[in-house]
């Protein structure tokens, strides 16, 4: 009996399954197009998840592994099954036992695979979500157990009519409940959706370059020369179909907000929730159904959306309130975390981008840094003719003046704030050490643009970006160094879609290659336990880890690392404008950064960031100093081995 | 709301601002308080209409600063379009006495050219209508007459009535402006129509000049004796440090804090 | 017997000789102390200049030889004594009139109309054998004295219920009526906000007068058809206009020398003609009652600042009602969630001009410092003797804040009590 009804249920679910595929499709096409290599996509598709995803699940050890045998078993047991009950070609003779004898090891692996899922679910962590989630185990384990049994009278382990007709139904069942959840469920919505969905998402995915060890991290640029584009993300169905899909891929295992500092500090976002609210809008409905932690302060079920409705509302409720997504820092710590390598800042952006340049709504200071920016073209509206005045008695070389230098040390904003001032003091005692041949662009010099595209203001960043394009290709140079992470990120890795394409380098990489070439010699440190923050704009989004760590190193600094330092780094709470937007939560990023910097028991911490020097010393009652590495570098300077043979001469001929 | 408030006619009239520092051309800020008090009549008195006038000539840098209003969100401007240094009083009056609003607000002064402030008393006094200077709200606008709150220095209001139609001017005390939008502003059409203009001929014979610092007044002590215009001089000078008091009781210290309080005339 | 002075040459001798060890014994005994000047006995008088002066505030002993040790007193008597040397001035029968209207706040002459009466006494006195005279036109009840003093020759007081409050049509009205009769040369008013600057626009305009507005320098020009010439802001602020003085102009303070030399006559004047009444289409309803603690922070006249030193938040809150103050906070204690974030000051939140700012447990970080940069009066209370606020502040008192706070709400609640008593 069972050989007649199994053709007939795997394919009738594969046929819904295809009809649900269908249907998630034209959800996604909703979106807006984007141009993506359909084919050379999906060809691509097994070595992104076989290897680039891989390396990110692998981070956890016992769910890689748990993973591997489930999914490697179900992918298995699947195909494996289409062939022997759904073609009948497992006759025991021949080909077809081995291929009974297949599908046995492979369900039995998945049925591993699905007692590792089980045990996970008894006491699972706050940041999975419940829900449909919690019956997942038992779903892998009815089929994967179904699968096995009803695969034992084939391979001749029991014979063909084993048991009762009730048996065979009572299996039958089983089948039908794993095929439901695991094939039919895959595509109509159930927690399988992101197999089918995530594979499809690595396929077509917005940053190709992400994979293969290639790091994207860059902003994409909005069209404003043409009239009609959308300005941004106002509904669900303004994102690109890609960036829509990559939303349903979404496993909700909660990596993302277990390393949010906005969720951390207790302010209204969750990264994971973010994405399914994306969801949610992309297919139509409420939040209710949402079974993880929601963001802090907000209940679940108020909010909810559609494809064409508006995400955040004028007024009222909508899909998501504004403030969740001011809370963002854009420290990259989800994306960097995601598995599913899905792009939650890059959506926060494009939705912000709406609410700057169409609702006209940033909050808090927002709009004053704005105005500041297009008008004096610094965040905090000093006059422009004022950028050097920190630097009046260091004669500093002008561009203008030398038309070309090796090394263009760009200075960033931080010009206009009297702590950064002290870095680039120290900055450029150290390249003077070195005999670096620098110049600066002075009053020539504008913001970078971070700030303004971050707050959602692409018109302004720009407008930025095309003057300081301008202003650079008048000189030449080789390289540009400058001590701040996001004009660092910004020219190096977004003027590029604008036209401009820069060597830019962090100076702590840049006194890590002067150390490294010899023309740096440093005294001993002195000084107590010192660790060392991680920028999020110099680490995960530009992958330099090594050299602010070389440069302590040579220091003679053993650094003390923090429970989360390199690509795992905590925000300092100062990216993305959200001190500007300062959006309440319970307590302070910065301050639960210090308090890791305290755990590790430093007297200082190394920085190579303004502002996480500027939101570490906001710290009240911190227990530990911050100091930039250029700093730390400058105070340590000493002159250099040969130099010092020279030195001794004049003191032998006093001694005479 | 009460069934008597209807909406009303409210035309702001705006210039191009000019950006303290840097010069750049912007929505001028007082001109944008006033846009953003007459959006919030528009929304407090449904059915209200809210135009936006400028008169001045039309240029790249004029226009964007002019589309700083729009992206408050507004869908048009009427460009009265002149020479530049053209008076833009007549103008102004002519259009506005054309098609009479029941209520014109401006900003109190211009941030370019003379600045005097004389642009609404100048339409005040050409159409006869009452003005209110310094307006920080309205209140209600009932059968043709609005209640309305005046700013005085420190915080302070006062209530006034007045018939429309009427011009009012808002300074710093008006509420501060909404952000202006990009969208909004990119879309929004300027309506120009070019008008006669009178050069302004006076203004022309003038010597403008960036504005010099002024000189900081010395305080002239027309003192008896050397010794205490050397004190005065020697006071002056010592400036800096203020008074500190330790090892004080509470009593103590509340006095001398009283005592300053009571001086400075900030206790009621 | 113990009437006849016996003289004793030697003491005497020590008492004269600086030098000599028993010195300041004999002069203690002869109960002389450390007085610094006595009778010698050849009748000269003679000086210790050791026992004179007084220990200055720097450590450093100053003789002060004006006899008046300390000042005090002595400066109030000179204070008089240049009061009295004002030379009285009266002009009988002038060439031309300079009529002023002061802004008159709080019912006195303030500050900047001394300044703008010291301008007009420059046009009416440039030419001594033709002086002109200044006319003071002043509305509505006062209680100045010194319009003499501040260098009026002739008072014109309209006092008149119609011109209370917000009446500018019937300021108008009259200020037509006394150009009518009288024809004033100038007429100069205050440029402050709701002073001069809205009636003398109102003015200029009725009287079909371009006016010179934000005037703040005035020079001879014979050219000029008034004879002047004069420097005007304009564009915010941002441009200097120099062009010839006309008829009204509307000035800054500071824009000339308050008179100081002399007293001029303030002859009560008054107009032959009635002033027609003006048809109002304004109205006042009075001045509105506005709670201290709505006030914007950026507008606040006086602030009670609250930061991480604050512990007791009630006592706090409790002050600044008392008070009178408006709430202003630390950017720590707006995290730490004390205060809303609106009432945050400093260079990231709002940037305050208070004439009184009273910082409480504030230490004074460098941005909050920037933000309270153009407050006339700093105080802090702080338990940190060398925190930035207090080398900051015009009057520090170190101390626990909430004993402070209580104390000085003890004080003006009694002080208030006490008026109550006697009204």
């Amino acid at each position: 009996m069972l050989e007649t009804l199994l053709p007939i249920l795997i394919f009738s679910a594969l046929g819904l399954a295809v009809i649900g595929a269908w249907r998630r499709v034209r959800l996604w096409r909703q979106g807006r197009p984007s141009p993506v290599p359909l084919l050379k996509g999906l060809a691509a598709m097994p070595r992104r998840y076989l290897v680039d995803l891989h390396h990110v699940v692998e981070r956890d050890k016992v769910m890689s592994n748990t993973h591997v045998a489930t999914a490697g078993g179900f992918v298995a047991a699947a195909v494996l099954m289409i062939l022997v009950h759904g073609l009948g070609l497992g006759s025991s003779e021949g080909l077809g036992g081995v291929l009974g004898w297949a599908l046995l090891a492979a369900s039995a692996c998945m049925f591993v695979g699905s007692l590792f899922v089980a045990r996970r679910r008894r006491h699972p962590p706050a940041r999975l979500s419940k829900g449909p989630w919690m019956r997942l185990p038992k779903s892998l384990m009815a089929f994967s157990l179904g699968v096995f049994l009803i695969t034992l009278p084939t391979v001749g382990v029991l014979p063909e009519d084993f048991g009762s007709w009730i048996l065979a139904l009572a299996l039958a069942a089983v089948v039908v409940w794993g095929l439901g959840e695991m094939v039919f469920g895959m595509t109509w919505g159930g927690p399988m959706k992101h197999a089918f969905a995530g594979a499809l998402h690595l396929a077509f995915h917005r940053r190709p370059e992400r994979f293969g060890g290639g790091r994207s991290t860059g902003l994409k640029a909005l069209d404003l020369d043409d009239p009609e584009a959308k300005l941004g993300v106002e509904t669900p169905s303004d994102f690109t179909w890609n960036q829509l899909l990559g939303f349903d891929a979404c496993v909700q295992c909660g990596r993302c907000e277990a390393v949010c500092p906005a969720f951390a500090a207790g302010q209204p976002l969750n990264p994971k929730k973010l994405i399914q609210d994306m969801v949610v809008g992309l297919a139509g409905g409420s939040d209710a159904a949402y079974a993880g932690s929601p963001y802090p302060g907000k209940p679940v079920g108020e909010h909810h959306g559609n494809p064409h409705g508006p995400i955040v509302a004028r007024e009222g409720e909508a899909l998501v309130d504004a403030e969740t997504l001011w809370s963002c820092t854009t420290c990259r710590a989800c994306v960097e975390e995601c598995p599913m390598m899905i792009e939650h800042v890059d959506a926060i952006v494009d939705m912000r981008r709406f609410l700057t340049l169409e609702h006209g709504n940033t909050p808090n200071k927002g709009a004053e840094v704005l105005d500041n920016l297009i008008a004096t073209d610094n965040p905090g509206g000093f006059d422009p003719g004022a950028r050097l005045h920190w630097a009046a008695d260091l004669d500093l070389p002008m561009m203008a003046e030398r038309g070309e230098a090796e090394v263009l040390l760009w200075l960033g904003d931080g010009a206009y704030d009297m702590r950064n001032q002290r870095t680039l003091r120290a900055l450029v005692k150290v390249l003077r050490a070195a005999e670096v041949d620098f110049a600066v662009l002075g009053n020539e010099e504008r913001d970078s643009g971070d700030v303004a595209r971050r707050l959602g203001d692409e018109a302004t960043f720009q407008s930025l970006a095309r003057r300081n394009i301008a202003t650079l290709a008048k000189y030449r140079f080789r390289h540009i160094v400058t001590c701040d992470p996001h004009s660092f990120h910004v020219l190096g890795n977004e003027y590029g879609e604008l036209g401009g394409h820069y060597a830019v380098q962090h100076h702590s990489t840049f006194i890590a290659e002067l150390y490294d070439a010899g023309r740096l010699a440093f005294k001993p440190w002195k000084g107590g336990r010192v660790t060392y923050h991680d920028p999020c704009y110099l680490g995960r989004y530009n992958g330099e880890f090594e050299a602010p760590r070389r440069v302590l190193a040579a220091l003679g600094i053993q650094v003390a690392e923090m429970e989360r330092s390199g690509f795992r780094s905590r925000c300092c709470g100062g990216g993305g404008g959200a001190p500007i937007t300062d959006i309440p939560g319970k307590q302070r990023i910065p301050d639960m950064r210090m308090n890791d910097v305290e755990a590790t028991g430093a007297e200082l911490v190394a920085v190579g960031c303004p502002q996480c020097t500027a939101m570490l010393e906001g710290v009240v009652d911190a227990g530990a100093e911050v100091r930039d590495i250029a700093e730390l570098v400058a105070d340590a300077l000493t002159e250099a081995p040969q130099a010092t043979g020279e030195t001794v001469r004049p003191q032998a001929v006093e001694v005479v | 709301m009460r069934p008597e408030q209807q909406g009303v006619e409210v035309a702001v009239l705006v210039s191009v601002g000019c950006h303290p520092i840097t010069g750049r051309a912007r929505r001028a800020d007082q001109d944008a308080r006033g846009l953003e008090l007459a959006l919030g009549l528009e929304r407090q008195l449904p059915g209200s209409r809210v135009s936006l006038l400028h008169a001045g000539p039309r240029g790249e840098e004029s226009e964007a600063a002019l589309r700083g209003y729009l992206g408050m969100g507004l869908e048009s401007l009427t460009l009265l379009e002149q020479a530049e240094g053209s008076d833009a009083i007549p103008a102004l009056a002519e259009h506005l006495a054309a098609a009479p609003p029941q209520l014109v607000i401006t900003g109190a002064r211009a941030e370019r050219g003379e600045g005097s402030g004389l642009l609404p008393y100048a339409l005040a006094e050409r159409l006869g209508w009452p003005l209110v200077n310094g307006l920080a709200a309205v209140e209600t606008i009932e059968n043709g007459v609005a209640t309305l709150l005046q700013a005085l220095p420190r915080g302070q209001r006062r209530r006034l009535k007045v018939r429309l139609p009427a011009i009012v001017s808002v300074d710093g005390a008006a509420p501060v402006a909404r952000q202006s939008a990009f969208g909004p502003a990119r879309r929004a059409e300027l309506e120009a129509t070019s008008v006669p203009a009178e050069p302004d001929r006076e203004l022309a014979e003038w010597q403008l000049a960036p504005a010099r610092k002024r000189p900081k007044r010395l305080k002239i002590v027309k003192a008896a004796s050397a010794r205490d215009r050397f004190k005065a001089a020697a006071a002056k000078a010592e400036g800096g440090g203020g008074q500190v008091l330790t090892d004080v009781t509470p009593e103590q210290g509340a006095e001398a804090i009283f005592k300053l309080l009571q001086e400075e005339g900030v206790l009621r | 017997m113990n009437e006849i002075k016996r003289r004793d040459p030697r003491k005497e001798w020590i008492a004269r000789n600086r030098l000599h060890p028993q010195h300041l014994e004999v002069l203690a005994e002869r109960g002389q102390g450390a007085a610094s000047e006595w009778l010698g006995p050849n009748g000269v008088v003679r000086k210790n200049p050791h026992a004179i002066g007084f220990i200055g505030p720097n450590g450093v002993k100053r003789i002060d030889r004006s006899g008046a040790q300390q000042g005090g007193q002595a400066a109030g008597s000179t204070r008089q004594a240049a009061q009295d040397s004002r030379r009285n001035v009266t002009i009988e029968a002038p060439a031309f009139l300079v009529a002023v209207v002061p802004e008159l706040s709080g019912g006195r002459l303030s500050g900047h109309d001394k300044d703008l009466l010291g301008l007009a006494r420059r046009l009416a006195d440039a030419d001594p054998e033709r002086p002109g005279a200044v006319l003071a036109v002043v509305f509505g009840e006062h209680k100045e004295e010194g319009f003499g003093e501040a260098g009026i020759d002739r008072l014109l007081h309209l006092d008149d219920d119609a011109y209370a409050g917000f009446a500018p049509e019937a300021r108008l009205a009259a200020l037509s009526a006394v150009e009518r009769e009288l024809a004033p040369r100038h007429w100069l008013l205050p440029d402050s906000p709701l002073g001069g600057a809205d009636l003398g626009r109102r003015l200029a305009l009725r009287l079909g007068e371009r006016p010179a507005t934000g005037v703040w320098q005035i020079e001879a020009d014979g050219e000029a058809p008034l004879g002047w010439r004069c420097t005007a802001r304009g564009a915010a602020e941002s441009l200097d206009i120099q062009r010839p003085l006309p008829r009204v102009a509307l000035a800054l303070a500071e824009c000339a020398e308050p008179v100081d030399e002399t007293r001029h006559a303030a002859e009560p004047l008054s107009l032959a003609e009635a002033i027609p009444s003006a048809f109002s289409r304004i109205e006042d309803l009075g001045q509105v009652a506005v709670d201290p603690a709505g006030v914007a922070l950026a507008e606040a006249e006086f602030i009670v600042s609250g930061g991480n030193g604050v512990k007791d938040w009630d006592g706090f809150h409790h002050a600044a009602r008392v008070l009178g103050a408006t709430e202003g906070a630390s950017r720590v204690a707006v995290d730490d969630g004390f205060m809303e974030r609106h009432r945050q000051v400093g260079a990231t939140g709002t940037w305050v001009t208070a004439r009184v700012y009273l910082a409480v447990g504030i230490s004074g970080a460098i941005q909050h410092l920037q933000g309270i940069q153009s407050c006339d009066k700093v105080v802090a209370i702080n338990l940190d003797p060398g925190c930035d606020m207090i080398k900051r502040a015009d009057l520090a008192v170190v101390s626990d804040s909430g004993e402070i706070l209580a104390a000085l709400v003890a004080k003006v609640e009694q002080q208030r009590g006490g008026q109550r008593d006697a009204a």
